[in-house]
């Protein structure tokens, strides 16, 4: 459905002067009322694409459209988006209600009207009473929900956040992934989250794009991208994982550490060069005997929740384990793991080939 | 360590005492009754009472309270907007030989910007008197507001302007609503920058004054050149007065607005 498209890009390239793009010809659809997350390390364009979609630069190639209308050259302050900011850009000068009410006051809003939109904002944050605070007198946590009041309040279609937790401890960070999430499901808008914390990304978002120098890396699901993720950038940025050369003998099954073993991927070339993605938590530790992998433990970290374990093997690939039991250190143990757990990734794939691969060896699959 | 840091104290105390001694001893004998500035004979208000009876002093009073005032005025807005110009430049070296520019004007000497206008006024044709001496003073008032603003633009997030545009301002609400209300502080400190310049200015005044037009610092030095007459330590008095009082609200004005500033969580 057309209609449920808000935001398209179409080829968007950004480049400032002879630089390499900062943005590279990219494409994407953005769906009304979802929690969007843009996730990569720094300098990968994520902030470039929010920045675009605020209006504060222009692309230099490629369309934006905005309910199916060109806004590229539309400015900042005719747009129906709203940002908040990393450094949550506050202003100094006026309280919290001042704040809050700016964007009204600029609208021309009645006195009333602006009165009773701002206390709503407020509360909807939890700031109720804190209206005659000045923003000096706020602490970081309270900051961040002032400037997420401040672009609620104008109701706008789709709200921007430019990596709004990364100033906040660890504690109050979690407490406002919950928060955000659930402000996003009772205002039903659109969120667009900017981030390079991948837990926070898998956390919160309905859908994440997954960026890297410029180009759009992957696009899914939480759970699509972290079973399946398409290369080796998006593997390893996107939780812990092990990732070992090998080898397609045929469908379902593949060759790695000189042994072969049952897979659920296929879609391939006969003898193809692959790499296998094993997540740490999918690693069992039993008996070398039974073992599917004999591995020799290096070190081991307590992580809390479970022991980080780190093995090698005797071709001098590093095994990570997330284990409850503990291990020795120095032991040999084994490894084992359902054919489920494996994940192949071809080289050079892109996420369009990788899509129609994954389709055709389901209905292959269903066929038999 | 005690001794050394009396030592200090008193090494304080020794140069601001030299300093102001001068000050002091001519505030003390303008309330000589013996008319020099030897011997003192008795205590007297009379040469208070004759700068004050004295009209053609008090028309020069005036005039360099409103060359002050209109040109710190004046400058002050030239300068504010002089300062937007140069942190809106995008290119570094354009934005440094602005700066540069703007700098040598401040530590050149006041001699050769004096007489550099007397000869473009000379060449202009424009009548030296109360406009040369207006426009010269602006001239060197808009260098000192421009340094006095840059550093309150420049630590000002730029998100600032950003959210302000987001949130629907225009470019001429982003500078009423945002950009200035920041740098106010500045602004007050530059216009009073600019207003004690052009109040103790005497050399490039010296030079673009004509007949009939002076300012204080002008007059005074033509008079003691004259001869001694206690009237000027008289007014000389009454002047560092008035500026103690300007410093004072300076300061005021500086702590009250200051409170607002350094705020801001930076995010990295």
């Amino acid at each position: 459905m057309a209609d449920r498209t808000i935001i398209r890009f179409e080829h968007v390239t950004k480049q400032y002067d002879d630089d390499p793009a900062v943005l590279n010809d990219v494409s994407f659809e953005i769906e009304r009322g979802k929690f969007y997350t843009l996730l990569g390390p720094s300098g990968c364009g994520k902030t470039t694409i929010l920045r675009l979609i605020a209006g504060f630069i222009e692309p230099s190639k490629g369309k934006i459209y905005f309910n199916g209308k060109v806004i590229n050259n539309l400015p900042a302050n005719k747009r129906q988006v709203n940002t908040v900011f990393q450094d949550y850009a506050l202003f100094p000068h006026l309280n919290v209600f001042e704040n809050v009410a700016f964007g009204l006051k600029i609208k021309k809003m009645k006195k009333s009207d602006i009165e009773e939109k701002v206390k709503e904002a407020l509360r909807f944050v939890n700031l109720a009473g804190y209206e005659a605070r000045e923003i000096r007198e706020m602490s970081g946590g309270q900051r961040q929900r002032v400037a997420i009041a401040r672009a609620i309040v104008n109701e706008p279609e789709v709200i921007l956040l430019d990596e709004p937790l990364s100033a906040l401890d660890l504690k109050l960070r979690t407490e406002m992934q919950y928060e955000l999430r659930e402000l996003q499901r009772r205002l039903g808008i659109t969120f667009i989250f900017v981030t390079h914390d991948q837990e926070e990304a898998l956390a919160m978002s309905d859908e994440i794009f997954v960026l890297n120098e410029g180009k759009i890396q992957q696009s899914g699901t939480p759970t699509d991208i972290y079973d399946e993720p398409i290369n080796r950038f998006v593997a390893d940025f996107i939780g812990e994982s092990n990732i070992v050369p090998g080898k397609m003998i045929r469908d379902f099954l593949i060759e790695f550490n000189g042994k072969q073993f049952e897979c659920v991927d296929g879609g391939f070339h006969p003898d193809e060069s692959v790499e296998a993605v094993i997540r740490p938590e999918d690693l069992q530790i039993t008996t070398p005997e039974q073992g599917k992998l004999q591995v020799r433990v290096d070190s081991q970290l307590f992580r809390g929740v479970h022991y980080e374990i780190c093995c090698f093997d005797e071709d001098g690939n590093e095994w990570l384990v997330h284990s409850t039991k503990k291990a020795v250190v120095g032991d040999n143990i084994g490894l084992t793991f359902d054919p489920e757990a494996i994940h192949v990734m071809r080289f050079g794939e892109t996420e369009e080939e990788f899509d129609k691969r994954l389709e055709a060896y389901e209905e292959a699959g269903h066929a038999k | 360590m005690r001794a050394k840091r009396k030592l200090a104290n008193v090494y304080l105390i020794v140069i601001f005492v030299i300093l102001y001694a001068p000050i002091f001893y001519l505030m003390y004998y303008s309330f000589n009754s013996g008319g020099s500035m030897h011997d003192f004979k008795g205590f007297t208000l009379e040469w208070y009472k004759e700068v004050f009876h004295d009209t053609r002093l008090f028309i020069i009073v005036l005039n360099t309270l409103v060359i002050a005032l209109l040109s710190a005025a004046i400058s002050t807005i030239l300068g504010v907007i002089g300062a937007l110009a140069i942190q809106m430049l995008r290119k570094r070296q354009v934005k440094n030989s602005l700066l540069t520019l703007n700098n040598v004007l401040i530590v050149s000497p006041d001699v050769i910007i004096g007489a550099s206008f007397l000869i473009l006024f000379t060449i202009m044709g424009i009548k030296l008197g109360f406009i040369s001496v207006l426009l010269s003073h602006i001239a060197f008032s808009v260098p000192i507001v421009v340094i006095m603003v840059l550093p309150k633009l420049q630590e000002m997030s730029p998100t600032l302007v950003d959210a302000a545009r987001d949130l629907g301002a225009n470019r001429w609400q982003v500078l009423s609503k945002v950009v200035l209300p920041f740098i106010t502080p500045g602004i007050f400190a530059g216009f009073f920058m600019a207003l004690t310049y052009s109040l103790d200015d005497f050399a490039v005044t010296f030079f673009v004054t004509g007949n009939g037009f002076s300012t204080l610092s002008v007059e005074i030095y033509s008079r003691a050149r004259q001869g001694i007459s206690l009237s000027i330590n008289a007014l000389s008095t009454l002047i560092f007065l008035f500026t103690i009082m300007l410093v004072v609200g300076y300061y005021f004005v500086n702590k009250k607005t200051g409170k607002s500033n350094g705020m801001g969580v930076r995010g990295r």
